[in-house]
């Protein structure tokens, strides 16, 4: 994220090229400094199949010079301030992403609840119980809104 | 609204779907947390609403689904951990966009079976069409007979395993994710691939634009033997490995990349 301000000027720019979870949550979830909050995650429990299936291809990534991960369900990077063991570097970046999504941090989810349109499970399918959203969307109306004549 | 206001007599959901008339059907039979279903005489969106029904209102966990009869778009989006089992063949899009669950097929599927699949497993006993696993994101597709043209076109993720032959431009435009292909492949293996690793214990045809063969390491026999265990798919023969040769893209983390938005 780059902030920029013109003098004389109030108010300021921000211009960000990546998104950020932190950004999208206005805040920095405690899991991405502190390791022993993701330690006891159970990578297989948490996916389909006999072997850890879709986490496969998540590795740890940098993204502002900063160790991250990618969480694909809000296109954004998920920064990870403490020290990675070596060569724990994809397990940690792992261990992260599925904190992440099942404590329904992910944007994505914040989403759902409002805007999907198809009945689905809230916190995704890592979560046994989660709720059902989407079961009752409604289309939205703008106030002092009508159709056209026709339609 | 259905039906309200429409002229052409097609009627329209909330959301702006065609909505054809459909009914719940009344042959579904649960046993604890099992479920199964007849889908003979079943139209493609009563035989999904049943699955959706059985897995996400009921909590269903293991679904039956009996006589498919090559019909389209069966199983398409289930976001939900759970098991389906189809006894016959669906026909093209089975099982496209799921995030979670694991599918056995007991015969054949048409094109694009598993396309956009997010994670989770699925089998199919016999073979399958073009496009099988086309633009895959994660998860394991495995198919134990021969398939057609363009196998994981647009891959961007999981493990495809072909237990036969796979057809021409297999891995078109390939960007992550790993083909195991245990038959011939047929020509433009990997044609424009970025990334990722396609792995052929048969002949090649042709290889494509920037389809190389790669380095084989230590990961590459963990991952063949673990997948071969886990899937019960017996000794796996041996096999030369082909990768991106890098020359035709630039390629720089682009999946993370192509994603990032601007945002003022």
């Amino acid at each position: 994220m780059a902030g920029s301000a013109s003098s004389g000027e109030s108010s300021r720019e921000t211009r960000t090229v990546a998104i950020d979870a932190e950004v999208l949550a206005g805040k920095r979830f405690p899991y991405q400094e502190d390791i022993s909050l993701v330690e006891d995650i159970d990578l297989l429990a948490a996916t389909p199949g006999q072997d850890i299936n879709w986490l496969e291809d998540i590795t740890l990534l940098e993204e502002d010079g900063v160790p991250a991960v990618f969480d694909r369900y809000s296109n954004s990077f998920l920064k990870i301030y403490f020290d990675i063991p070596e060569g724990r570097e994809d397990e940690i970046a792992r261990k992260m992403l599925i904190r992440h999504l099942t404590d329904g941090n992910s944007y994505g989810i914040t989403l759902k609840d409002i805007h999907c349109k198809f009945p689905q499970v809230e916190l995704g399918p890592w979560v046994e119980q989660s709720r059902i959203v989407g079961t009752d969307w409604k289309q939205p109306v703008l106030e002092g809104w009508t159709a056209p004549a026709g339609h | 609204m259905p039906g309200s206001g429409s002229r052409s007599g097609v009627s329209y959901d909330a959301r702006g779907l065609v909505e054809p008339h459909a009914e719940m059907p009344e042959n579904i039979e649960v046993d604890g947390h099992r479920g199964r279903f007849d889908a003979a005489g079943l139209t493609i969106r009563q035989i999904n609403m049943a699955l959706r029904k059985l897995i996400y209102n009921d909590g269903i966990t293991d679904v039956t689904v009996l006589n498919p009869a090559s019909k389209h778009s069966l199983a398409v989006g289930i976001l939900k951990r759970c098991r389906i089992h189809f006894e016959g063949s669906p026909g093209w899009f089975a099982c496209g966009l799921i995030d979670g669950p694991e599918v056995t097929i007991n015969g054949r599927v048409g094109w694009s079976v598993a396309e956009n699949m997010m994670s989770g497993v699925v089998t199919i006993e016999r073979g399958a069409g073009s496009l099988t696993g086309a633009a895959i994101r994660g998860g394991d597709l495995i198919v134990k007979g021969d398939v057609g043209a363009r196998t994981g076109i647009d891959q961007k993720g999981g493990t495809i395993i072909v237990m036969g032959d796979v057809g021409i431009n297999t891995g078109f435009m390939m960007q992550r994710g790993r083909q195991i292909i245990c038959g011939n492949a047929g020509a433009n293996l990997g044609d424009s691939m970025y990334d990722g690793a396609i792995y052929v214990a048969g002949k090649v045809r042709s290889l494509g634009v920037d389809c190389v063969p790669g380095e084989w390491d230590d990961t590459d026999t963990e991952l063949i033997e673990r997948k071969f265990r886990i899937h019960g798919l017996g000794d796996p023969p041996e096999f030369q490995k082909f990768v991106c040769g890098k020359q035709l893209h630039n390629y720089d983390a682009l999946e993370p990349s192509e994603r990032k938005l601007v945002i003022h």
